[in-house]
């Protein structure tokens, strides 16, 4: 059958799909405000008039290459073209800024490839095994996972005073995901009326206004990106940085991992990913600097995601996550229903498929090592040029998500009150961390309250619960004592200085 | 004013919504005052305990720190000035629709920010809107706000 599968991707009219599918999906990636959902939906009708397979492999080519693809404005411009992309810009603009753009753009690239790579060798794999797993998560293991993302908040903070703020950004997250519509009775909570927050405070917009509009804000006081151009002579071809195989190892294996889960994103995975590096780097103190460990985790575990999110749709027909719930719809309308059959009686074409997937990882690796360079040359465009340009693509990318005016204004909005928290020393990732994840740990804790009659010892005594818990408490015990110690040893030198002075 | 002012008001104004948040909670229905009250409440105690460490550490710290400025920016007026664009484009968007503003706002705020060629200005401009045309509106077909003044 495998062989079978080979000879039908190996067909032209399969291998254009693959390239244009994947290149297009770099493009969508890379545009802010467009989504790989958008962009797999979208595709749908034109699939109509394909083969069922070229269609299957066209949008599974965008899904690969949109995941990838929100990588390039996040590291060069520090705007995310996916959320999944927000870790990335953490890490990856500051090395822009440093001129080490095209390295950055070359450790992602290459760290997305193994992700996608590793996660669709699983899909091929394991993916039945792994399908009866993801059916053991409940809503109390949904409300550890999104507590399990936001321990990452503890990770960012230097000392006690940046610990505290970092928890209140994150909080201030959690709070803004409320407004909306309660999940369990589905009442309106502080939508002041518009119609628009019903459906809650989109997170794009948001995104796109804390980390895009805030920083061509910023920009407006220097003449380029790149703050030293005396550094640059032409954009070089730097070496790959050594010892980044675990972080992508780390990244591959948890956005795997939490793809398999379904309703789990590919943010989600990121950021984990991007926290257990923090966690197990030597330079810890490089995170947030420019630190090449960070954008090889982030950018492995969001496109180890891919492969993970498939294995619950096309074993069970749960959608890992809101992609492959488009994918689903496009494999339903062409009558392959997910489950058993589709390994069977459409294996050849299932199979064919997943291949696919390997090229599509292939083929953004080839454009992403011989584009970098080009790609990195944004960074020298002047910023008087360079800013209106950006604001424009993010006012629009605000506004097509839902085609809305107020998401234009909320991305106005969180852009200036980014600039504002940013200099009063509050953390933006932790804050979009919480807006994130709190819609997952609201219905989770309020469904698994419901389950468990409002005992919260459902929230303990599940063996995967457990497990949970035992991550969480080993990601954030390491910071908590290091901020401890930084503390002490901080108190002891003021002691001492104040002793020298008093003699 | 100073850098630790301002995040005084913002400590201050966040216990406030801290408190108002809890206070809110009761005006939930009974079905959910075992679950997503219990986690908005949860919340709100934490947010407002936190302001409440937060100012104290600010305390414990204010006779050796001294009142550092609060520098939004650098450069007041383009900084400003890109704002009040944007927001004058975000208001004027549906009245005019979005070829007509984008081909106001972009060089009026690439001359405002410091461009000075004329014509990087406008090749720039009207690049970004035959892209956006293509793109966004012909191959996505995403809808682009359309004028509704004329």
């Amino acid at each position: 059958m495998i062989f079978e599968s080979l000879q039908a991707l190996l067909a032209p009219s399969s291998l254009l799909a693959v390239f244009i599918g994947t290149v297009s999906g770099v493009l969508v990636g890379g545009m802010p405000g467009l989504t790989a959902t958008m962009a797999v939906a979208l595709l749908i009708p034109v699939t109509f008039v394909l083969e069922p397979l070229t269609g299957l492999i066209l949008m599974g080519g965008v899904y690969c290459g949109a995941m990838y693809g929100g990588s390039i404005p996040a590291i060069l411009l520090r705007t995310p073209g996916t959320p999944a992309a927000v870790a990335t810009a953490m890490e990856g603009y500051p090395m822009s800024r440093q001129g080490h753009g095209g390295l950055a753009l070359k450790v992602s690239v290459i760290a997305s490839f193994c992700g996608g790579v590793f996660s669709t060798f699983v899909l091929l794999m394991v993916a039945p095994i792994l399908a009866i797993f993801a059916l053991t998560f409940g809503p109390p293991e949904y409300f550890l996972l999104a507590i399990l993302g936001l321990v990452g908040i503890v990770s960012m903070a230097d000392d006690e005073s940046s610990l505290v703020k970092a928890l209140i950004s994150g909080l201030l997250g959690l709070v803004i995901a409320v407004i909306g519509t309660d999940p369990i009775s589905g009442q309106l909570r502080y939508t002041l009326g518009l119609t628009d927050l019903y459906d809650g405070v989109s997170f794009m917009p948001a995104l796109i206004g804390m980390f895009s509009i805030s920083q061509m804000l910023d920009l407006t006081s220097t003449k380029r990106i790149v703050t030293d151009t005396s550094t640059l002579q032409k954009i070089k071809r730097e070496p790959f940085p050594k010892g980044l195989k675990k972080f992508v190892g780390l990244g591959s294996i948890t956005g795997t991992v939490v793809g398999v889960l379904p309703g789990e994103g590919a943010t989600i995975a990121a950021f984990l990913s991007y926290n257990f590096a923090r966690q197990y780097s030597k330079k810890k103190h490089l995170f947030g600097h420019g630190n090449p460990e960070g954008i090889a985790a982030a950018e492995s575990g969001n496109n180890g995601c891919v492969g993970g999110s498939l294995v619950p749709t096309l074993t069970l027909g749960i959608p890992g996550n809101s992609v492959a719930a488009a994918l689903m719809g496009g494999l339903i309308i062409h009558g392959l229903i997910p489950g058993p059959e589709l390994f069977s009686k459409y294996g050849v074409m299932t199979y064919a498929f997943i291949l696919s997937l390997f090229l599509a990882n292939i083929i953004f690796l080839f454009i992403g090592l011989t584009m970098a360079p080009y790609f990195a040359r944004i960074s020298l465009i002047p910023t008087p040029i360079l800013i209106p340009v950006v604001c424009l693509f993010s006012l629009l990318g605000s506004y097509a998500m839902n085609n809305s005016i107020l998401d234009i204004f909320v991305a106005l909005i969180c852009g200036i009150a980014a600039v504002i928290l940013h200099r009063t020393g509050f953390s933006l990732g932790a804050l979009i961390l919480g807006l994130i994840l709190g819609p997952i740990a609201e219905s989770g804790f309020a469904q698994a309250l419901i389950i468990g009659h409002g005992s919260y010892s459902i929230f303990f005594t599940r063996p995967q619960a457990i497990i949970l818990w035992a991550i969480i408490l080993v990601l954030l015990i390491p910071p908590i004592i290091q901020i401890s110690r930084q503390s002490g040893r901080k108190k002891a030198d003021v002691e001492r200085q104040s002793d020298n002075s008093a003699e | 004013m100073t850098r630790r002012f301002a995040e005084i008001i913002l400590l201050v104004g966040f216990l406030i919504a801290a408190f108002a948040l809890y206070l809110s909670t009761a005006e939930y229905p009974k079905m959910v005052q075992g679950s997503t009250a219990t986690y908005v409440r949860f919340l709100s105690v934490w947010l407002g305990l936190l302001c409440l460490i937060e100012m104290g550490l600010w305390l414990r710290k204010r006779g050796r720190e001294e009142g550092k400025k609060l520098n939004v920016t650098s450069a007041p007026f383009r900084f400003w000035s890109l704002l009040i664009l944007m927001f004058i484009y975000s208001i004027l968007l549906e009245y005019l629709g979005f070829y007509i503003i984008s081909a106001l706002f972009l060089p009026v705020a690439m001359m405002v920010l410091g461009a000075r060629n004329i014509w990087s200005v406008a090749l720039t401009s009207g690049g970004v809107l035959i892209f956006v045309y293509l793109v966004f509106a012909k191959l996505l077909g995403v809808p682009l706000p359309q004028a509704t003044l004329f």
